[in-house]
């Protein structure tokens, strides 16, 4: 792992420690930002070992050989397979608590993502698809190109804000939030994906993957809603 | 005891499914030798740009790189030239990297000395440049390439091109 990575991650990590803070006298007593900073910790260190190895496994090297090369993040991280195993991980962790806890945790984890992306002027990926816009930012051959990482962190950062203050409020249904925030995510993704520069990938997966997380997180909340309501 | 049968059979299934992009070996022949002068008059002479990338078999960040530089020649090889350039390493020890990461669509050479990446103004492997037509340097990525750098690495070349 090198440095621009670990600045990004350490830039992703301020933003969680921020927004627990911030919601850190609403949340309940056995939900404290100590637990709450722990899990998310967890879930995002089992989401990038899994989509990691993920990864390696579909580029054709093989991790029991070269365990060390999960070590390399920067090689490739398989988004989908970090998501689930990020999920699975929280699931485990919080299952006592399990939509209680994705409430209070979901503003947070948004903020971290918006801190990531954010990241990408240390990790050198801000740039995507060519721009004439006045905000555009040259490549080094002088073209102008779409700060497409910057356009995920606003959309997401006003996501957590958003979430942030309907767990304030507390007018949210049980479930809601974190529905919400797979929304949220899944719609950010989507909004930013066609922008995005790739090496043999179709965003069209995404598109598909988007729009089916952002209906379960929908629904999931519903139901949930009325289950609790 | 059954959580750690799932993950015995989960990490046999992920072993196996490795590796099936490989070549033979056999099939992959000698690696040309090459120096500085010779990697530039080549250079200078392509109508092409160049994907330039400088690795080794013992290198792991290299291994980490080599599945996206055989998606990227695969996809982008009738437009962009990829070139090889192998630094302090054996001829089997590099064959068998090739091999090993169906590599096979890319031109490689193999400079025993290390010479080439110095003399092109980069030090380390891996480290990879993007030239125009002609040989002129556009970028340089030192360490290893992540999905979206050799995308935009490509990208800016490619609209070089008159």
């Amino acid at each position: 792992m090198e440095f621009g990575l670990l600045a990004a991650a350490l830039i992703a990590a301020v933003c969680v420690r921020l927004t627990l803070a911030a919601e850190a006298a609403t949340v309940a007593p056995e939900q404290d930002s100590g637990r709450l900073r722990d899990l998310a910790l967890v879930s995002a260190f089992v989401g990038l070992g899994v989509g990691r190895i993920g990864a390696m496994v579909a580029g054709g090297t093989n991790p029991l050989s070269h365990p060390l090369d999960v070590l390399i993040l920067r090689g490739g991280v398989d988004t989908v397979l970090a998501s689930v195993g990020a999920v699975v991980a929280f699931g485990i962790a919080a299952r006592r608590a399990l939509v209680v806890t994705a409430d209070a945790i979901a503003p947070a984890v948004i903020a971290g993502l918006a801190g990531w992306h954010a990241g990408c002027f240390t990790r050198g990926a801000c740039l995507g698809t060519p721009s004439n816009l006045p905000w555009s930012i040259s490549g080094p051959s002088g073209v102008g190109r779409h700060p497409v990482e910057i356009y995920a962190a606003v959309l997401l950062a006003a996501a957590a804000v958003v979430a942030l203050v309907l767990l304030k409020t507390r007018h949210a249904r049980p479930g809601m939030i974190a529905g919400l925030a797979i929304g949220f995510v899944s719609g950010a993704r989507l909004a930013t994906e066609p922008m995005r520069l790739g090496i043999g990938n179709s965003p069209l997966w995404w598109y598909a993957g988007g729009v089916a997380a952002g209906g379960a997180a929908v629904a999931a909340a519903i139901v949930v809603g009325r289950h609790r309501g | 005891m059954r959580p750690r049968l799932l993950v015995a059979i989960a990490l046999v299934a992920a072993a196996s499914a490795c590796s099936a992009e490989s070549v033979p070996i056999g099939d992959v022949p000698a690696l040309p030798t090459t120096t500085p002068a010779e990697v530039h008059a080549l250079l200078d002479a392509s109508t092409l740009p160049v994907v330039l990338n400088v690795w080794a078999s013992w290198c792991g960040p290299c291994r980490s790189e080599a599945p996206l530089l055989r998606s990227a020649a695969a996809e982008s090889g009738d437009t962009v030239r990829f070139i090889g350039i192998d630094v302090r390493d054996t001829q089997d020890e590099a064959r068998g990297f090739i091999a090993e990461f169906g590599l096979d669509g890319i031109e490689h050479y193999i400079d025993a000395s290390g010479a080439v990446p110095n003399d092109l103004g980069g030090r380390g492997v891996p480290i990879t440049f993007f030239f125009a037509p002609g040989g002129r340097l556009v970028s340089m990525h030192s360490g290893v390439l992540d999905e979206r750098s050799l995308a935009l690495g490509i990208d800016e070349i490619s609209r070089t091109v008159p």
